[in-house]
């Protein structure tokens, strides 16, 4: 399972919020203690894909690979990325799958008319074929 | 002696390892050198037709070899090599 701390949660959320009607992406650092993550920071990182981002994200490597540098000068791991869907589901899609990575968890956030309605957590395969949900857990108020 | 970060989900793979220092005079060989000593490792970086996997980029230093010379960009001692995924996505509305 994955929890998301209260600031990385709102950072997250205010994120998702703020690039509406794109979509957003970023990075999550915490540590991983057996099957469960603790995120204690979010990156916010560039959306890069090219025209429209109403439905679609890219993250710059060179971002992850400095995210991953500062987690580690941390003593912390680069553990996951988010991303949003705006106006609709949660849901991991065909094109999350075909481009995803199954080292990390992938948590989408649904932004329904600018506001944050629910989230999820998806673990990709190696073959890009199949992502399963992962438990995910976050302050509620 | 080049230094290869591993990352995090790897490093079950790498005797829980977070960093190696591995010899080769090129960036191919290091790999190479990593997934001699870390058998396991090489399904998560490598396809079943020994190329690398799409998601997977490789960094010497700030650059990304596909830059550089590939497999064959020279790595020096004190170089350090990162293993960096590609990712992207999207709604795919009505996906």
């Amino acid at each position: 399972m994955i929890h998301i701390e209260r600031n990385p949660w709102r950072e997250m959320v205010n994120h998702a919020q703020a690039a509406y009607p794109n979509e957003c992406c970023g990075a999550m650092i915490g540590s991983i203690d057996g099957e469960n993550k603790t995120v204690v920071r979010a990156l916010a990182l560039d959306n890069i894909s090219a025209g429209s981002q109403r439905a679609r994200y890219e993250l710059r490597p060179e971002d992850l690979l400095h995210a991953d540098r500062e987690a580690r000068e941390h003593k912390l791991d680069l553990i996951g990325i988010y991303h949003s869907h705006p106006d609709c589901g949660a849901y991991f899609s065909e094109t999350d799958l075909k481009n995803s990575c199954p080292w990390y968890s992938f948590i989408v956030l649904s932004i329904q008319s600018g506001v944050f309605d629910h989230a999820n957590s998806w673990l990709p395969n190696a073959e890009q074929t199949h992502a399963e949900k992962e438990e995910l857990t976050w302050p509620k108020s | 002696m080049a230094k290869i970060l591993i990352p995090t989900p790897l490093r079950q793979f790498a005797e829980k390892q977070d960093s190696v220092e591995l010899p080769g005079a090129t960036v191919g060989e290091v790999l190479g050198a990593l997934t001699a000593k870390f058998p396991d490792l090489k399904k998560h970086l490598y396809n079943d037709e020994g190329k690398l996997r799409s998601f997977v980029n490789v960094y010497l230093n700030d650059e990304d070899i596909r830059y550089l010379n590939k497999d064959a960009t020279p790595a020096a001692p004190a170089d350090t090599l990162s293993i960096v995924p590609s990712i992207a996505g999207g709604a795919n509305y009505g996906g």
